[in-house]
């Protein structure tokens, strides 16, 4: 092999590489790690009486969670909604794998809409993040947690 | 019996307008009724079920946390610290245990 037709052939290689790359996160976007949405379906009519679907994915809502757990029995999550407060009605957080997904509701009255708290993951599963507005729109932002103990046995 | 309740501001004592954060940890087993015991027997679900935020006697949060919110839990909120008052926390478990606390907050 010549000079010129190796710095061609590993230039091709490389750029194949990095589109790979792009391509396995663009995946990662759609099904995130351990996703269960028969089990979250169940969550979500119980508590919103809405489906998956009539939730939408929004960047006004910031879902703050580690990626990779060490204690599935204590994870800190942090929600925040990038709306005024008066548009915020309640703050709603699942996890897909839980024996029961709701983890908890926060009602806004008169406080920011903001709230932390720490939560029981059973195992590798994604946390959901909906956010209610008063002209009643549901807003998510989703997060996989890696667990490598779980929290709820 | 009652639950242990903690109130922390963050600032301690922010100006007028300022977001300060409100930080409450009760003292709570929060058993998810999942769990079993040495025996193999199921501990039964014992987890607080709702908390009330009040300043001033005016409701301005409520929670209502699962089996899947951890032991001991903190629920930390921000507010807009507009003018000094008195926040107070309820809250009640599946035991039909309860408990109140009151922290006062004052502006610099």
């Amino acid at each position: 092999m010549d000079r010129r037709s190796f710095v061609k052939a590993s230039a091709g290689a490389v750029a194949g590489a990095l589109l790979a790359n792009q391509l396995t996160s663009a995946l990662a976007q759609g099904g995130l790690e351990g996703e269960d949405l028969a089990n979250l379906e169940k969550g979500l009519q119980a508590t919103l009486r809405r489906g998956f679907k009539d939730l939408t994915p929004s960047r006004d809502v910031k879902l703050v969670a580690p990626t990779i757990a060490e204690s599935g029995a204590n994870v800190p999550i942090e929600i925040e909604a990038l709306l005024p407060a008066e548009q915020v009605k309640a703050i709603y957080c699942f996890c897909d794998k839980n024996a029961n997904p709701l983890l908890f509701t926060v009602e806004i009255m008169g406080v920011l809409p903001y709230f932390a708290t720490r939560v029981r993951v059973a195992e590798t599963a994604p946390v959901r993040a909906v956010v209610e507005t008063k002209d009643g729109r549901f807003l998510l932002a989703s997060q996989s947690v890696r667990v490598t103990v779980g929290g709820c046995g | 019996m009652s639950v242990n309740i903690l109130i922390r501001f963050n600032p301690a004592k922010p100006k007028a307008g300022e977001e300060v954060r409100v930080q409450i940890v009760a003292q709570h087993p929060m058993e998810p009724g999942t769990r079993r015991d040495a025996s193999g027997k199921t501990i039964p679900a014992d987890h607080i079920t709702e908390l009330v935020v009040t300043f001033d006697g005016k409701p301005i949060a409520v929670v209502r946390p699962g089996p899947g919110t951890s032991a001991n839990p903190l629920f930390a909120f921000k507010m807009r610290a507009a003018k000094a008052g008195q926040l107070k926390v309820n809250l009640k478990d599946l035991a039909g245990n309860s408990g109140e606390k009151t922290a006062d907050l004052a502006l610099a």
